[in-house]
């Protein structure tokens, strides 16, 4: 075996190690569903009983995790798209409505913090009031 | 067309090499139609010069040529932000799926039978007589033959891209249960495939790169000619079947948790988003690893000849290192990689 061979090896070996550092340190969020970049506004984090959080792009995406993953979840935290404040999902006002938040999944539901700002969604997109998706029935 | 750095680089790629492929093939063939194993003393400085000039214009060509297949990943990951509903490459392959499922097909092709035409030339090169310029002429028609139908489908594609349609996402296709990926092993392996799988890849590579350690030890020497040939076979064999394997593997064991995403089996997500940043290194040395052991086996069909097989030999020798090298590193990146991320 000769020596470049040892080198070449011990290259690879910290490109690896530095792949995993970025993976683990470094990187923007991305979401736990789909991969896709978490866009700050229409962000969703699922918060785990073992006090872990799940980031989400997207409600579409969220809703499809949590439904796989129920007896995991402690609590659902969603962003309201006027103010971008980062409230807990039962005490979320949600439209489905025509208008599209990621092309990709083809998500219409919005999230809203104030009752007045979720109907001027609804009434100028044609939308209309939805329930809590992050709700189970019992 | 959508214009950007890339497409601009790929199309000035394209047309350079389209026409000096087309001018290396007539060239080549009239360099195999006056081709005489003596030739009269007078005209032998013109006969050498012009078979020179045609070899370095081919070295030239295919080099550009070689790198042209990265350059064409790039060159999709950069239409993602274009395309309508795309979140990775994938979603880019829709529009126009046939064109880019065939540069998906002769990308490889062409680069690995560039790559084998190199070796054989470097060989030829090395031998004093020149033994193989035949040989290496009428491999080098094969080779612009390919070239060229490379490129011109490489225009084609760059010149009618258009992203006027809204495309699916990547999930719709690679993580349904009817996903192909899923369904051809699930019907060899059955139910729990994907452990079989996984321990299927690791068996497959470490007998491979068993084997091409065995070729390069002090005792090859030692062992039977017979013993030899079933080894290098083995080695031909097990190149082949871990193609399939590590294909399977990456889709539906390595990337998603390699990504993190364990319901996410996309392999351009894998590759071009970002998310395993040295996830196109593991790749291509998993590409290179492979193919210098069909390059191997160019240069031992190919390159029988008496005078250069001490050359030929020796260059066996280093791709041998190489091959065994870059599958080693691949492993060992894809192995760090679950330990840290688990």
């Amino acid at each position: 075996m000769t020596r470049k061979f040892w080198i070449g090896l011990i290259v690879i070996f910290a490109i690896a190690l530095s792949g995993v550092s970025y993976q683990k340190f470094l990187k923007t969020p991305h979401c736990a569903y789909d991969g896709s970049a978490v866009t700050p506004i229409y962000g969703v984090d699922i918060v785990l009983k073992d006090g872990s959080t799940k980031k989400f792009c997207s409600i579409y995406c969220a809703t499809q995790w949590y439904k796989k993953n129920v007896p995991l979840i402690d609590h659902v935290i969603v962003t309201d798209e006027i103010r971008g404040n980062k409230i807990d999902s039962y005490m979320a006002y949600f439209v489905t409505s025509e208008l599209i938040t990621n092309e990709t999944n083809d998500n219409r539901i919005h999230v809203f913090q104030q009752r007045q700002d979720a109907l001027t969604h609804a009434e100028k997109f044609h939308g209309t009031m939805a329930d809590d998706p992050f709700t189970t029935d019992e | 067309m959508i214009v950007n750095i890339y497409t601009l680089i790929m199309l000035f790629v394209a047309i350079f090499s389209l026409s000096l492929g087309g001018f290396l093939f007539l060239l080549t063939i009239r360099t195999l139609i006056s081709f005489k194993t003596t030739v009269p003393l007078e005209d032998k400085s013109k006969f050498e010069r012009k078979g020179y000039l045609v070899f370095l214009l081919a070295c030239v060509t295919l080099s550009i040529r070689m790198l042209a297949w990265p350059w064409f990943y790039f060159m999709l990951q950069s239409f993602v932000p274009e395309v309508p509903g795309a979140m990775c490459m994938f979603g880019v392959t829709q529009i126009l799926p046939s064109t880019v499922t065939f540069l998906q097909i002769i990308k490889p092709v062409s680069f690995f039978i560039m790559g084998g035409w190199l070796l054989c030339y470097y060989i030829d090169k090395s031998t004093p007589t020149v033994p193989l310029a035949r040989t290496n002429l009428y491999f080098l028609l094969i080779v612009c033959c390919v070239l060229m139908v490379d490129c011109a489908v490489d225009i084609y594609y760059v010149l009618r891209m258009k992203p006027l349609m809204s495309v699916s996402c990547c999930a719709t296709f690679f993580d349904v249960p009817l996903r192909p990926s899923a369904m051809i092993p699930q019907a060899i392996f059955g139910r729990h495939f994907q452990k079989i799988l996984f321990i299927l890849y690791y068996l497959a590579n470490i007998t491979l790169i068993v084997l091409l350690f065995t070729s390069l030890s002090k005792k090859w020497t030692s062992l039977t000619p017979s013993t030899r040939k079933i080894i290098l076979y083995c080695q031909a064999v097990m190149g082949i079947i871990n193609i399939p394997i590590v294909i399977y593997a990456y889709i539906e064991n390595i990337a998603p948790r390699l990504m993190q995403l364990p319901y996410h089996h996309c392999i351009y997500c894998f590759m071009g988003n970002g998310m395993v940043p040295d996830a196109p290194i593991m790749l291509g040395l998993f590409v290179i690893g492979t193919f210098a052991i069909g390059g191997m086996g160019i240069l031992r069909l190919l390159c029988k000849n008496e005078e250069s097989k001490l050359v030929t030999e020796r260059l066996l020798a280093k791709v041998n290192t190489l091959s065994a090298f870059c599958l080693l590193a691949s492993l060992i990146m894809v192995t760090i990689h679950l330990i840290f991320n688990n």
